[in-house]
């Protein structure tokens, strides 16, 4: 079930805690900076828990809850008071007025999801919400390494993504970081002292917030009893030393479940843009190929009918290459879309030797391909033969 | 501060205070940010300026934020924490898990309202702690100060207290101005 929380509080800072405290589990989060805020929001909304600041602007939390007791259709909503005002007789005369829970700042994320859990039954994102990520989006990615240099090599690597890369030394540091911000993937050298890589592990999946958050072990290729341990134990993966960051990247986006169409597919002035990358290993284009009908699907409906399918960047065809444009052609000709192709002086060398593909006409720019798109009008989807 | 009526309550003893805030700053650092604080056991002699007669503001390597907050009842009191502008950065950098450059996008009402809500949160702390002791009283909003070679005087018959953390190399203090209320 989606849950639906309404944080009251007049710092923007607390807000973005609860947001971020939640942001892992199927829910959405709603803001409010005053009582008054505050009652049209769940008047609006219906949430199924409020947190509520006591000390506030306009309305204060007090006042907002005296009014939701006495509004029939918001009264049954829980609520629990997030405030840095407490005392003994102040939380047993705010307990009066009906509040589910009672949290006195400051206060941890992992209280708050503890507190919340009893309330709302949290579950983490769905496939379905979690697809809504994607490579352009920030993910938090925490290393546990006592290497500085292999931490150094991962955030050098990763640097042209959006993730942040947060290098810790030892189980404690990992621990605190965990406590304070959920990390989307995280890293785990094997080999650190007395074992603490699965301690650690083990902690982090009895822990609500990192239980299904993915865990990688990181150890170098010829410790197969180490490798062996970790992957009966329960790591999601493992990735050995020296890293190849090029492979880790891929597997990093699969294990955060996250949307890479976008490396390959975009919409772009009316027409839908496929590249293909310097290099398309295996796993590239399975990737493409999972996207491809989708991505089309997707065009048609949006009113596109013009396809560029640009293999410039591409070293070299090989056959599984082929084996990809070949039905994405097919494609686009059994969804009535016209396409082009832009290539390079090697793919066309390469095509031209071959009897399959030796009638493939290539542009040399987008926008020559673009221009030649525009020039055939309403020109029915065919196989290139337009000489350049 | 409001004025004061009769009758009034009992002075609080400066253990109290001092307990009481050492307290509640290593609490909302270590549980919001990590971080340790260790009281400072005084002021380096070339801090204090204004009046001998009485604690002074201390000089903080300025630009200085000064976060405040007060609570009134049976005791009224303002409580002003003040940190160095790269503290304050460095606070709700982590605060927010946000790096510097997304930081400088924000502007300074994120250091701001960071500073706001840490204070809010030690005050609250050490007013609830008041307030158990026979002392119940409210919290008031937050405010920001910001600037150089500013000075704060008590008013008269107000209880000051003047405490120095230090906290990853920076100085910060808890200035505590107290008076009888209701």
């Amino acid at each position: 079930m989606h849950y639906k929380i309404l944080t009251v509080d007049d710092s923007k800072v607390v807000r973005i805690i609860v947001r971020k405290t939640f942001r892992s589990f199927d829910c959405e989060i709603f803001e409010a900076v005053n009582g008054v805020e505050g009652l049209a929001l769940a008047a609006k909304t219906v949430p199924d828990l409020i947190l509520l600041d006591i000390t506030m602007p306009v309305m204060d939390g007090v006042e907002m809850l005296t009014r939701i007791k006495a509004d029939p259709q918001l009264k049954g909503i829980p609520v629990m008071m997030l405030t840095a005002e407490g005392g003994r007789d102040n939380v047993l005369k705010i307990a009066k007025l009906g509040v589910r829970d009672y949290i006195v700042k400051p206060f941890t994320e992992a209280t708050l999801v503890e507190k919340a859990n009893r309330i709302i039954d949290l579950k983490p994102v769905t496939e379905s919400v979690d697809r809504k990520k994607s490579t352009l989006d920030r993910a938090d990615i925490l290393v546990v390494e006592d290497k500085p240099a292999i931490i150094q090599q991962l955030t050098e690597g990763l640097r042209h993504t959006p993730w942040k890369i947060q290098g810790v030394a030892n189980q404690a540091e990992a621990m605190e970081q965990c406590s304070r911000l959920t990390p989307d993937l995280i890293m785990i050298n094997l080999t650190l002292p007395d074992e603490s890589a699965f301690t650690l592990f083990r902690y982090l999946r009895t822990n609500p917030r990192t239980m299904f958050t993915p865990v990688f072990g990181l150890v170098v290729k010829t410790d197969t009893a180490v490798q062996n341990h970790a992957q009966q134990i329960g790591f999601s993966s493992i990735v050995t030393k020296p890293i190849d960051v090029v492979e880790l990247e891929a597997r990093m986006a699969k294990a955060m479940n996250l949307d890479t169409s976008m490396r390959y597919f975009r919409l772009e002035a009316g027409h839908l843009i496929i590249s293909l990358p310097e290099i398309c290993t295996p796993a590239v284009l399975g990737e493409v190929g999972q996207y491809l009908q989708p991505k089309l699907t997707e065009a048609v409906n949006a009113g596109l009918n013009r396809v560029v399918i640009d293999i410039h960047a591409v070293r070299c065809l090989e056959m599984n290459t082929f084996k990809l444009l070949f039905p994405m052609m097919q494609a686009c000709r059994d969804l009535g879309m016209n396409y082009s192709l832009v290539g390079n002086p090697q793919v066309i060398t390469e095509c031209r030797g071959v009897e399959e593909t030796k009638t493939w006409v290539f542009h040399a720019t987008l926008d020559e391909a673009k221009a030649h798109l525009a020039g055939e009008g309403a020109a029915t989807a065919l196989p290139e033969l337009v000489e350049t | 501060m409001p004025t004061t009526t009769a009758p009034t309550a009992a002075p609080i003893a400066e253990t109290f205070v001092r307990e009481n805030i050492i307290r509640a700053i290593g609490d909302v650092f270590q549980t919001m940010l990590g971080y340790g604080v260790q009281p400072a056991a005084a002021a380096p002699p070339d801090s204090a300026v204004g009046s001998s007669s009485r604690p002074s503001v201390p000089a903080i390597p300025a630009p200085l934020v000064v976060g405040t907050v007060g609570f009134i009842g049976k005791l009224n009191g303002l409580i002003y924490l003040y940190f160095d502008e790269s503290l304050a950065l460095r606070c709700t950098g982590d605060m927010l898990c946000m790096g510097e450059l997304e930081l400088a996008e924000t502007g300074a009402e994120s250091v701001n309202d960071a500073i706001g809500e840490l204070t809010n949160m030690v005050v609250g702390s050490f007013k609830n702690c008041l307030c158990d002791a026979g002392y119940p009283c409210k919290l008031t909003i937050p405010s920001i100060l910001r600037g150089s070679n500013f000075c704060v005087e008590p008013i008269s018959h107000a209880q000051r207290h003047v405490y120095y953390f230090q906290c990853h190399g920076h100085q910060m203090v808890a200035d505590i101005h107290l008076k009888s209320g209701e």
